[in-house]
């Protein structure tokens, strides 16, 4: 594979970075990184202090996300990756029942249940999806039943959970159902039975939103994630804020791609390294390298590529 | 040597172990801190049935007949309006001193405090003390007793409407480690289902559901109860009400899961009864304090030995009935008087020797 | 109706009066950036001492990982490890209370404390971590609140001292019906940590009250907002989320509110911008201007409802209850390009 060399200080590089989806992908890792953080540093004064223009055309796009591929595999064999990543990764290979034992979330997650129903009496998901019932879900817990565990975790049901935790004032055993439910979706991923599920697929598109904005921006959303294509059902009046969202977010004192202290802020390089460092050092990379091993496995089962794949899961249901 | 038995306590239990020790030949200090005997009995408007569902129509009836035969004879030396406030010595020779000032030498102490129920007040996703049309089941029993506010007719707090539809809560502050009440308090499935039981009886278009995560009917006689109330046309829905919320003409509407079908169950009722659970008495602490004897994790007195020695308290020579040694029904608390009364009237006689 | 007062004690927490450390939200930074600066307004108003970022490079705020945690993306461990680094500059910018803008960070930060009581040897693994990840040392701080109880505890001040509007109709004097819409975050998932617990939670009828409205009970007052996290974001899952914002309106609606309060960013978003939605799905136009409770003190405040609140930002708009108020404002400075 021809490598080419990229001067990310000249026009010419960024039109060969944003114009041409192909363009990047023979580029070494390194070099890669480097053009996308030179662009994302570029700075130049503004009446409001110093501003970051490239990165509105950097957020959500698939160089970001091929660079974040990257960097997820880089920082994974990193030796600092550490002892959780190591942990996340043993577990992966436990069955679910040792799991729910010994995951942090999942270990204080349950004291026992009488099947009072309570929770699911209150849950706004149980309303409105009529076969989800986090009481079951709470007994599939409780029963040792490995087989069970496991088809809960490839069910659609298990992604209906909206995390709003209206089950938890009220259970009588004092549980903690919520996170029982994030203990075992984060199972689900590391195992890849969230592909058997339209909404565990979508999973891969909550990486590298989520994920891609707190590794890129230190801020798991992003003021321009917001936008009307994504969101048609904010109305027009949300529509033309968006239009002029840089001069109306400067305007109440925020700071959309510059530095500051609040929304939309540039954070320097340096906050950035440290995140990161926090993110890689709990394990986190485990199940984001997961995931992208997964997502490419299923695109090539599928024959598109893996940028088809993100706008498939991103879409579907 | 002191022969007297101080019994604490004259609802029904302390009122049997007076009796059943008058008809021992043993006397009996009988003190009880409110200005009339019979506990909570006396507002009941059924008491549990029997096999042919013909208890007591009016608790007072029973509590009547009780006072009736306890007077029968001077043995019991009855003090109302009065409280324990201190005991000295050890057994057999206690000396028990009363606020009204007197003081008592006895050979040993009977402990019938009872229980008081559980106030829902605390528990605010019932809305009770809130929506007035959210009562607890003693005030259900009240209204359902000819003697009460409405003459014995079901009606809404609200509006004074008559109650077609009625919500019956089991286990509404027991059975519930997150407000520090895991135990069960024994009797409102029981009591549940005769309230239940009589409302269909006297209102056979009536819509009562009553809302359970078990059905503990449990003792002779419960049993063939929950069956002729399901005869009767109570429905029975298992899943724990989480939520009462008022509409806006005063309606409730509850919320609980029907688990058996796994569904939500979303209705409305004109009156919701929470059927609370017990907690000791009011006094245990003082009481523990002052008699000086143990109590245990679910804060109602505690036994010796729980098998030997179920009436003996942590302390020789006070013994414990009824439910201030933990919940029971009626019968129950009466047959346990008989027994501690017997006990310790076996021992009187021995130290008299 | 009316919120009733429940009976028995209201349960209350201890609000530091100073010294805050701030910590921002993304949601509110992304989408009603105006809420979490009118925080740091009313903190310079009221005197106080505050910072949301550190002096260095290296130590600036981040999100505290809420989104990505309850969305499934993010461990534990990470999120235990990111919030220990937030803890951390408040510690280096000498702060012991931490106040965060967002009820889900209120809540992460809450469950990180309760994990390190849970599990004896985290307090440990996660100083060691966080001193190999970034030379950072793990230092729990004295108080964690909410941002809106900070405003809570000085409704009075607010009020008394400050503000020049009250939530009374000018012409009429009848006091304006508020729904108040407190965050799952902030009242279910730690209820004994909020202010009043998680039935009848005084956080923003507290600020209701004292401000001159009438905070409205309507059935559906504790029901989820439907946010939902992966719910709400992921466009094919959003119909839960309207749903719920759906079913909210049909039960305040027979009080015809003038307005909604809350405190939490994602259902500041949601009550706001899917009415648009319901409206052109249904027919029905419910307009009911949703704000959260920064948004509302700053109008009150009488600062200027563009430059500084930011009420062009919400999808229903907030005139109608500015004339009801009456706070002047010029209408076409609401958008900047023509």
């Amino acid at each position: 594979m021809s490598s080419k060399r990229l001067d990310a200080k000249t026009k010419s590089a960024e039109d060969f970075v944003f114009k041409d989806h192909e363009g990047f992908e023979p580029l070494a890792d390194e070099e890669l990184v480097t053009a996308y953080e030179r662009l994302r540093d570029e700075e130049e004064a503004g009446s409001h202090g110093r501003r970051y223009p490239n990165i509105r055309r950097l957020y959500g796009t698939p160089f970001e996300r091929e660079k974040d591929r990257r960097e997820t595999r880089a920082w994974a064999r990193k030796p600092e990756a550490g002892e959780m990543q190591q942990w996340y990764e043993m577990a992966r290979t436990k069955p679910c029942t040792w799991w729910l034992e010994n995951h942090l979330l999942a270990r204080h997650a349950l004291k026992g249940c009488m099947a009072c129903g309570v929770c699911t009496s209150l849950c706004p998901a149980a309303e409105f999806h009529e076969d989800y019932n986090p009481r079951v879900i709470v007994e599939a817990a409780l029963s040792d039943d490995e087989a069970r565990l496991v088809e809960l975790l490839k069910s659609e049901t298990l992604w209906y959970c909206g995390q709003c935790g209206s089950c938890k004032p009220q259970c009588p055993y004092d549980n903690n159902l919520m996170r029982l439910i994030s203990s075992l979706r984060f199972l689900a991923q590391l195992k890849g039975y969230h592909l058997c599920s339209v909404r565990g697929r979508q999973q891969y598109a909550a990486r590298h939103l989520w994920g891609g904005n707190l590794w890129n921006r230190a801020c798991s959303l992003y003021f321009r994630n917001i936008d009307p294509e994504s969101h048609p059902d904010f109305g027009p009046r949300h529509a033309q804020y968006h239009s002029e969202v840089d001069q109306q977010m400067t305007r109440i004192g925020a700071n959309p791609d510059t530095a500051g202290q609040f929304g939309g802020r540039k954070v320097p390089p340096e906050t950035l390294e440290e995140l990161r460092r926090c993110v890689a050092g709990g394990g986190t990379l485990a199940l984001w390298k997961q995931l992208e091993e997964y997502a490419i496995e299923e695109a090539r089962r599928m024959g598109i590529s893996i940028e088809e794949y993100y706008e498939r899961v991103r879409s579907e249901g | 040597m002191a022969s007297k038995v101080c019994v604490i306590g004259g609802g029904v239990t302390g009122m049997q172990v007076a009796h059943v020790l008058s008809t021992l030949g043993v006397p009996s200090v009988l003190v009880e801190k409110s200005s009339e005997l019979g506990g909570h009995v006396p507002r009941l408007s059924r008491t549990f049935a029997f096999f042919n569902d013909d208890g007591f129509n009016d608790g007072r009836e029973f509590t009547s007949a009780l006072e009736r035969d306890l007077r029968s004879t001077s043995l019991p030396d009855i003090h109302l309006n009065t409280t324990v406030t201190g005991l000295t010595g050890e057994s057999p020779n206690f000396c028990i001193q009363l606020s009204d000032g007197s003081s008592v030498e006895s050979g040993a102490v009977v402990v019938a405090t009872g229980f008081q129920p559980f106030d829902p007040s605390s528990l605010k996703e019932y809305g009770y003390g809130v929506y007035p049309n959210v009562i607890t089941a003693l005030q259900l029993e009240w209204m359902l007793n000819p003697r009460g506010p409405t003459g014995g007719k079901l009606v809404r707090p609200n509006d004074g409407k008559e109650v077609e539809r009625l919500a019956i809560v089991f286990c509404v502050g027991s059975r519930n480690r997150r407000i520090g009440a895991p135990f069960c308090s024994r009797i409102c499935c029981s009591y549940s289902t005769k309230q239940a039981s009589t409302v269909m009886e006297r209102n056979p278009g009536a819509f009562v559901a009553c809302f359970y995560v078990d059905v503990r009917t449990y003792d002779r006689g419960f049993e063939e109860m929950y069956t002729l109330a399901q005869d009767r046309g109570v429905k029975y829905i298992r899943g724990r009400v989480s939520t009462c919320k008022q509409l806006p003409d005063g309606t409730i509407a509850v919320r609980a899961e029907n688990t058996l079908i796994n569904k939500p169950f979303w209705g409305e009722f004109d009156l919701v009864s929470l059927s609370t659970g017990m907690r000791p008495c009011k006094d245990v602490d003082q009481l523990s304090h002052v008699l000086g004897i143990a109590c245990g994790p679910d804060g109602f007195f505690l036994c010796r030995e729980w098998f030997r020695h179920p009436h003996d308290s942590t302390r020789d020579g006070v013994f414990l009935a009824g439910c201030a040694n933990g919940m029971k029904p009626i019968r129950n608390c009466m047959i346990d008087g008989a027994s501690v009364a017997a006990r310790v009237a076996a021992l009187l006689q021995r130290t008299a020797h | 109706m009316t919120i009733p007062a429940p009976p028995g004690e209201t349960m209350t927490k201890e609000i530091p009066a100073n010294d805050f450390f701030l910590t921002p939200s993304c949601v509110l930074g992304a989408v009603n950036p105006g809420t979490e600066v009118l925080v740091s307004r009313i903190y310079d108003l009221l005197g106080l001492r505050w910072s949301a970022a550190g002096n260095r490079p290296g130590s600036q705020c981040t999100c505290c990982t809420g989104m990505p945690s309850h969305g499934d993306v993010i461990s534990m461990e990470s999120t235990l490890l990111v919030v220990a680094r937030l803890w951390s500059i408040a510690a280096e910018m000498g702060f012991e209370n931490v106040t965060t803008a967002c009820v889900t960070s209120f809540a992460i930060h809450c469950e990180c404390l309760e994990m390190y009581e849970q599990e004896p040897d985290l307090t440990e693994r996660v100083d060691r971590w966080l001193r190999e990840a970034c030379g950072r040392r793990l230092q729990i701080p004295r108080h964690v609140v909410h941002a809106s109880d900070v405003v809570y505890r000085y409704r009075h001040t607010l009020a008394q001292e400050f503000m020049r509007y009250r939530l009374v109709e000018e012409k009429t004097g009848r006091p304006l019906r508020i729904v108040d819409h407190v965050g799952c975050h902030y009242a279910k998932v730690f209820p004994e940590k909020s202010i009043g617990g998680s039935e009848y939670c005084d956080v923003l009828t507290g600020m209701i009250q004292a401000w001159g409205g009438d905070a409205v009970d309507y059935p559906e007052r504790r029901h989820c907002c439907g946010m939902g996290f992966r719910q709400g974001i992921i466009r094919p899952n959003r119909g839960y989320t309207m749903a719920c914002v759906l079913k909210k309106l049909e039960s305040m609606n027979p009080w015809k509110p003038d307005a909604i309060i809350t405190n939490c960013p994602g259902c500041n978003v949601f009550l706001d911008k899917e009415q648009w939605a319901i409206r052109e799905l249904s027919g029905t136009a419910y307009d009911i201007p949703t704000l959260s409770y920064s948004e509302l003190a700053g109008l009150l405040l009488g600062w200027d409802p563009y430059d500084v609140v930011g009420i062009q930002a919400h999808t229903v708009p907030v005139e109608p209850l500015l004339d009801k108020i009456g706070i002047p404002y010029d209408r076409s400075r609401e958008w900047l390009s023509h």
